[in-house]
């Protein structure tokens, strides 16, 4: 009897635990979020949590290398958790997450318009007097037109600043030619659709890398027909990375993907495509497979960062042993159009910062972002810590190739490609001139100078993802990319171009356009 | 049988009864405060479908927004497409899929050889516990310009096909990779209804001179209906829930028209655009379909077997 009563009393002690862990559980988690400080144990609460964008480095701890360097830089301590990236996908998802739970980090690059909300629900600390105060190196070193152009984007009318632009005041994105294979047919640079046709299928069928197979893949892309400039710059239309821009078209604003140029240019890509002068897997390709084949060498024009073509030079070489030379295609115009490659100069938000009203983290965020924007400690940004992401050649320091796995993201404060102008840019590469690597950071140094004379900015630079707010699968550009890939698959006929065009409008296109076209009047006015 | 005969005495008595067994309702107690804790509570969360929910002004200070969200969901110009999309794939997921693992059980039990028998079973079962992702990746590679089948077509001499950016062929991928991944663990529960079928049955089935496909035919598989009743009706609440991350990782922009269901939708525009008032909608929507089909088919269900239904 006695040891039934125990048991019994047993069993209530532990299932009464058990809900009362449930029942406080949840009460935290119900909770306005007050509790905050005590979860991560050794974040201190003097730290900033930053979130941007991380291409798979490691996390920025308390009283780590970087964390220490950051601190030394600003002042300030600064963590950074991993968070995956994945396109921003997955960056987006956490965040939101976190912003749900009413926790948002310090400071954090906004993705794909969520500031807007932010803003609107007054979650996000005003910058517009802050700025010129606290931060006057990061104010002098944006333009004031870019600042007018942020004012200009408050969502709530009243023309204020919550936003860090990020703005590459040249242009960034261009397309690379395998100079070598060229030589090595004993080719000329095209300078005509017609030759460059040529060009690709004597790289098809010519051996231009001369291993004796016919591996090469003459040109390509990324899925959703991302990174692939080098054809649609051809018919003069207005792309970001695959993302479809707001161009002067007819002479109006227009969204690119839904006019004549878009549907010349890809009833040309579909035949491209169907003669195998484009890779079949093109549409199929994520980063990581389309990197891969340029690195392997098998790839001959490319869309990228022609600034960085020393990092696909040199994987071409540990691949191939061959040294390749990489040049800029120069911009093609097909028949009736004027080619360029698209320079967009206001990219977005690097940062937001999170509404508080503790005058001392304030003063902390200010004193980051004050040494962010001090052209001064630029290189010091740029080489990171010395023996992780950088070593010392002849008394000088340089940069070592990236390598995700061993290196903390240095990428969280990294001004000199935030708010990049060309000068600098090409200072920071020479910089990097090591007798190991001159062969190939020289080639970035002259592609990304050489890449100024084909690019051209386009009328609806810095407008605000939030016109797309009511419209979710337009901002995500999910009509346009279907109709897009199975038309260059030749899965449907060009005329069914004009079905989309319709549908885009129906679906909210018709309102976009309009908030479109209002915003350009007003930056115009 | 003693103690029997005393439960018989005391059922009268609620008090004594509960006395009695105090210790197995305690031990249902954490099972219970589960089920209310995170089924039912957040059931309360769904209020948010009827309003314009702001994380920053919390559940109860959103506006209210009557129908709203629902009426974005049906106003939506593909609505017909995700409903198609989503109405095919829960066909092919509950009704071409769900016998598959039943006759993979009755094949199985019919093996002799107790080693191959538990060999096959694991092989079988192994796919399950790979996530999603890495099976998106696999079929991606399997139907690659250097993958499988592509050479085996090209040993045969015919032309590379990229399968998955073909529109005609994502159903059958989709079939195909849930038959792989999912019917090899659907075997286990109904092997547990085999091994409890009572042997006696199939030693007088012997005596009285059955065949082997004869005892399968008329004693394995009619005690086998119940169990797939009730595992048919339980996957059938899940008919427009498809789940995400299946779909998600196998399908690409080529065939959305043919893909793209309510779950992926609701990702898209919910859950990364932050919506979370639309998602919710949407995921209300689908749960009143789930539960209406639940409860035709368990009438359905009391009719076809006497104790078929789920109640």
């Amino acid at each position: 009897m006695k040891r039934k009563s125990v048991k019994a009393l047993i069993c209530a002690v532990m299932a009464a635990t058990l809900a009362l862990g449930a029942l406080s559980g949840c009460g935290t988690g119900s909770g306005t979020g007050e509790k905050k400080a005590s979860e991560n144990g050794d974040a201190s609460d003097e730290d900033l949590e930053v979130w941007t964008t991380n291409n798979g480095f490691l996390a920025i701890e308390h009283g780590s290398e970087t964390y220490n360097l950051f601190k030394e830089l600003t002042g300030v301590g600064i963590v950074q958790p991993y968070v995956e990236w994945n396109g921003g996908e997955t960056y987006k998802e956490q965040l939101n997450y976190r912003i749900a739970a009413n926790d948002m980090p310090d400071m954090f690059t906004p993705v794909d318009g969520m500031e807007t909300d932010l803003i609107e629900s007054g979650a996000l600390l005003d910058l517009t007097d802050l700025l010129p105060e606290k931060a006057p190196h990061l104010w002098e070193s944006i333009p004031q037109e870019v600042w007018d152009a942020v004012k200009a984007n408050d969502p709530t009318g009243n023309n204020r600043i919550y936003t860090i632009p990020t703005v590459i005041s040249y242009g960034r994105n261009g397309a690379m030619i395998r100079k070598d294979w060229l030589d090595n047919l004993g080719l000329d640079m095209p300078t005509t659709q017609e030759e460059f046709v040529e060009v690709l299928r004597a790289f098809k069928n010519n051996d231009p890398n001369g291993n004796g197979v016919a591996d090469e893949i003459p040109t390509g892309g990324r899925e959703e027909a991302k990174w692939m400039g080098q054809l649609f710059g051809q018919y003069g239309i207005a792309m970001w990375e695959g993302a479809p821009q707001w161009d002067i078209y007819d002479g109006e604003l227009t969204y690119s993907a839904v006019t004549q140029n878009m549907k010349d240019c890809l009833e040309w890509m579909s035949e491209l495509y169907k003669e195998g002068l484009m890779d079949p897997e093109t549409l199929l390709n994520d980063k990581a497979a389309w990197d891969g084949k340029i690195n392997s060498g098998v790839v001959g024009i490319w869309e990228h960062i022609p600034q960085e073509c020393y990092n696909y030079a040199e994987n071409i070489y540990n691949a191939t042993g061959v040294q390749p030379e990489i040049a800029i295609l120069p911009a093609i115009s097909a028949p009736g159009y004027e080619g360029f490659y698209t320079e967009r100069q206001m990219n977005g938000s690097t940062f937001v910062v999170a509404n508080t009203d503790d005058e001392a983290k304030i003063d902390k965020i200010m004193a980051v972002l004050d040494a962010y924007g001090n052209k001064d400690l630029w290189m010091d940004f740029y080489n990171g810590v010395e023996g992780m992401h950088s070593e010392e050649v002849d008394g000088k320091l340089v940069r070592l190739p990236d390598d995700p796995a061993t290196m903390e993201n240095i990428y969280a404060l990294s001004p000199y490609n935030n708010i990049a102008d060309l000068d600098f840019q090409v200072e920071l590469l020479s910089s990097q001139l090591t007798p190991e690597r001159e062969w190939s950071v020289s080639q970035a140094i002259t592609n990304v100078q050489d890449l100024q004379n084909y690019v051209k900015t386009y009328a609806g630079d810095g407008l605000p993802d939030s016109i797309y707010a009511d419209y979710p699968d337009i901002g995500n550009r999910t009509l346009y990319v279907e109709y897009a890939t199975k038309i260059i698959t030749g899965e449907y006929s060009i005329d069914k171009f004009d079905e989309f065009v319709d549908r885009w409008y129906e679906s909210g296109g018709e309102e976009v356009t309009k908030l479109a076209r209002e915003w350009y009047a007003n930056k115009t006015k | 049988m003693k103690t029997a005969g005393k439960r018989k005495r005391q059922e009268g008595s609620l008090t004594l009864h509960f006395r009695k067994y105090f210790p197995y309702y305690a031990m249902m107690l954490p099972g219970i405060i589960y089920l209310i804790m995170f089924k039912y509570v957040p059931m309360m969360g769904s209020v948010i479908a009827f309003k314009d929910y702001s994380v920053f002004q919390g559940i109860w200070g959103s506006a209210w927004s009557g129908l709203e969200n629902f009426k974005k969901l049906f106003e939506y110009p593909d609505f017909y497409r995700i409903l198609r999309n989503t109405i095919v794939l829960g066909f092919i997921k509950t009704f071409l899929v769900f016998p598959i693992p039943l006759i993979l059980a009755l094949m199985l039990n019919e093996l002799r050889n107790a080693k191959m028998k538990k060999a096959i079973q694991t092989i079988i079962c192994i796919p399950y516990f790979i996530s999603w992702v890495v099976v998106g990746g696999l079929v991606f590679d399997f139907f690659g310009v250097g993958g499988i089948f592509n050479n085996v077509r090209e040993a045969l001499g015919m032309d590379t096909l990229l399968v998955m950016q073909k529109e005609s062929w994502f159903r059958p991928v989709y079939l195909i990779s849930t038959i792989w991944k999912e019917s090899g663990w659907g075997t286990v529960v109904y092997l547990a209804a085999i091994s409890s079928i009572d042997p006696s049955l199939y030693e007088s089935a012997s005596i009285d001179g059955a065949s082997r496909f004869q005892k399968m035919r008329y004693i394995t598989f009619p005690l086998l209906v119940p169990t797939a009743l009730i595992l048919l009706l339980l996957n059938i609440g899940n008919f427009l829930t498809l789940g995400f991350d299946q779909v998600y990782n196998l399908y690409t922009p080529m065939t959305y028209s043919v893909a793209d269901i309510f779950d992926t939708y609701v990702f898209r525009v919910g859950i990364q655009e932050a919506q979370y008032s639309f998602a919710t909608a949407v995921g209300l929507f689908q749960s009143v379909v789930g539960l209406i089909m639940v409860v035709v088919f368990n009438k359905i269900a009391n009719k076809v077997s006497e104790d078929g239904g789920l109640w």
